[in-house]
């Protein structure tokens, strides 16, 4: 059974890699999620926006718990306690990076 | 008895906690796979690198995208590393389907 | 389902409300990285006995 993998941002440097790196468990044939934490990324760029999609494909998402992030780069809104109630169907839990 | 332990790190400011957790795993006969990745990359210039490299039943590998957008040349080699061990994030897949335990730093 | 809490940081409110919300009607334990001297065999062994471990930042 494939396995749920969710990765959580609380700085917004790592934001971006930690959809790579969630992208590259998706290719690997994992359910990949991440959550970008109290943290505002600005518009991504092409090249993340394509991450995203791919995440999306491969039946991951992306979430966040700020608004400028959803309406910005069009990222699913999650409050903490759905998160963490999110966090229960994972297998592996990523905090990813530094904390904020 | 001891399981495989996968660790994966992204955190530049861990590394005193990669050495020691990994060392005490190996003292229990533990396999250990450490996988640097993103600003973890960094700690590829750390003294204490090319020492978690030689540590016997410890596989250490890094992601060149990471290393590269890091701001290094992925053409210079960490010391302790070989180049078939600057790779992909399919290294993170297999630590989660070939470890029995995992860990994030 | 046992779970292991690691905590690399003092956990700030949003990440208590995370392990609360995780652990609810779980088996857990925690370890604090967060210090001095961690006992790093004992957090190996519980690392062995947990079913997930989760290191929180």
């Amino acid at each position: 059974m494939s396995r749920k993998v969710c990765f959580i941002s609380r700085h917004p440097d790592y934001v971006h890699d930690a959809m790579r790196s969630a992208l590259g468990l998706a290719v690997e044939n994992m359910y990949a999620y991440c959550t970008v934490l109290d943290a505002t990324v600005p518009v991504f760029s092409d090249y993340h926006r394509e991450n995203l999609e791919w995440i999306r494909d491969m039946e991951g998402e992306v979430y966040s718990n700020m608004d400028a992030n959803v309406e910005t780069n069009e990222l699913v809104k999650i409050s903490i306690e759905e998160l963490g109630q999110k966090l229960r169907e994972m297998d592996i839990i990523v905090p990813y990076g530094i904390p904020s | 008895m001891a399981k495989s332990l996968g660790i994966f790190v992204s955190n530049p400011n861990q590394m005193r906690h990669v050495m020691g957790v990994t060392k005490a795993a190996v003292a229990k006969g533990s396999k250990v796979k450490v996988f640097f990745s993103w600003w973890g990359t960094k700690l590829t210039t750390t003294p204490e690198f090319p020492e978690l490299c030689a540590i016997p039943n410890v596989d250490v590998s890094i992601c060149a995208d990471s290393y590269k957008q890091a701001g290094f040349d992925v053409n210079v080699v960490p010391k302790g590393l070989t180049p078939d061990k600057m790779a992909t994030q399919a290294q993170h897949g297999a630590i989660i389907e070939d470890y029995e335990c995992y860990l994030t730093l | 389902m046992k779970i292991l809490h690691v905590y690399r940081s003092a956990p700030d409110a949003t990440t208590k409300k995370l392990v609360e919300i995780v652990s609810e009607g779980r088996e857990t334990e925690s370890f604090d990285l967060n210090v001095v001297s961690p006992d790093y065999s004992k957090l190996v062994d519980m690392i062995f006995a947990a079913d997930q471990t989760i290191c929180w930042w």
